[in-house]
């Protein structure tokens, strides 16, 4: 039972790439003066950045405390168009807030020219593909939907890279982020600067306005890029990298992430 | 009793030692609404908007002191020592004067140069001001007057001796 939810969210978090919904994770508070407090954290499945389409299952969403340790959210409710969890911030640093699976292989094929997937990377792949199976590709695939939080001091534990997947790393804490300053990130693949990776910067209000006012950025060739948010408010960083690699478990790579942050008055 | 005239000397040390910036602040009286006393926070930062010396901050619960915005991102956040110890209570509408002794957080008299004074002040069911103010710190004189906010009222800076 476990293993068929993961499998829906991981289902959902790959087509979530393909379709435009977004999922985004965004908590009541970025930053509280006051530890032992309460948030609550909007997770949902969007079209318009942070107007809530479509409630989430939280069975892969996760608190990461300012000491480095992960832990499940005090409680988790699912509604319709949007989840919510509501989390614990005891003590003083920066939490993330995560919800995704870690990197997933999936092998498409097509069988009398029908496209079929299955839940498998290059070694496992033989052994479950039909004899007949055509164009197989396998393709290591990560989403994943986070935002930072910071009670008093800032802290960076939680922002250890881990080389792993895509990554991104910004010139200042998440939590220095003003309206009208320019911000530099690095995204890395595995823990060297990807180069090429598509961006979208969205901020709240876009039911509101006629012009969406999104800005697309692609990082350069040491995967840096650079933005600055024109006004204070909620912003959604989303990214997404695809490449084909030489790896023993896939043929291509296509990971992502979004990250709700504000941009504070200055 | 007995130790008035050594304190009266300290102080006159103090005042021919240096300089001090002269800081008449009001409140205004908000017309509408419930009132709340706003929290205020009045510091010194330098030309490259670092802050060097806390003056003063007003406030209640620690809850609300992240809507002072500027003032808890440079200093609040990361300096809770610091913060206790230039807490006073908050206060109501009317007029204010604070001292600056041109002196950094560590107690040591900053150097000449251009510095910003920046006032912050945010109510609840209220807006939010900040006033962030150049002036020149070396032996002319300072003179200046802010033009009054929704909730940072008048703000006239002068050079005085103590």
């Amino acid at each position: 039972m476990a293993i068929a939810k993961l499998t829906g969210l991981a289902a959902l978090l790959f087509a979530s790439q393909l379709s435009a919904h977004t999922l985004t994770v965004v908590p009541s508070h970025y930053v509280q003066s006051k530890t032992g407090s309460f948030i609550s954290v909007d997770v949902s499945a969007s079209n318009m950045t942070f107007q809530a389409d479509k409630g989430i299952g939280l069975d892969a969403f996760y608190v990461w405390l300012p000491d480095g340790r992960k832990v499940k959210p005090a409680a988790v409710y699912q509604g319709k168009r949007k989840s919510q969890a509501e989390v614990e911030l005891a003590t003083e640093g920066t939490y993330r807030l995560e919800l995704g699976n870690g990197s997933r292989y999936f092998t498409s094929y097509e069988l009398k020219g029908e496209r079929k997937r299955l839940m498998a990377n290059k070694k496992e792949r033989a052994a479950k593909l039909p004899q007949s199976a055509e164009k197989v590709v396998t393709t290591q695939g990560n989403s994943r939907a986070l935002a930072f939080v910071t009670v008093n001091k800032p802290s960076e534990a939680v922002l250890a890279l881990q080389n792993k997947g895509l990554e991104f790393q910004f010139d200042r804490h998440p939590a220095d982020i003003v309206a009208g300053e320019e911000v530099t990130v690095t995204l890395l693949m595995d823990g060297k600067p990807a180069a090429g990776v598509e961006l979208d910067l969205s901020r709240e209000g876009e039911l509101y306005r006629n012009e969406p006012e999104r800005k697309h950025h692609k990082t350069d060739s040491s995967g840096k890029f650079v933005f600055s948010a024109p006004v204070a408010g909620r912003y959604l960083l989303e990214a997404s990298y695809q490449a084909d690699i030489a790896s023993e478990l896939a043929d291509k790579v296509r990971e992502g992430f979004t990250l709700s942050f504000e941009a504070a008055l200055p | 009793m007995k130790f008035a005239p050594l304190a009266l000397l300290l102080l006159s040390c103090s005042a021919s030692a240096a300089a001090s910036l002269h800081i008449q602040l009001e409140l205004p009286k908000p017309e509408h609404g419930p009132y709340h006393r706003p929290y205020v926070a009045v510091w010194v930062e330098d030309a490259n908007e670092k802050p060097v010396r806390l003056i003063e901050i007003w406030r209640e619960k620690p809850d609300w002191v992240k809507d002072l915005r500027r003032f808890w991102r440079k200093t609040g956040r990361a300096d809770q020592p610091l913060v206790d110890a230039r807490t006073g209570a908050t206060k109501g509408p009317g007029r204010y004067q604070l001292i600056w002794d041109g002196k950094d957080d560590t107690g040591v008299a900053v150097t000449q140069g251009d510095y910003l004074l920046v006032l912050e002040a945010a109510r609840e069911h209220g807006g939010r001001n900040l006033v962030k103010q150049p002036f020149r710190w070396d032996d002319s004189a300072v003179d200046i007057q802010v033009k009054a906010g929704t909730e940072l009222g008048e703000i006239i800076l002068t050079k005085g001796t103590n």
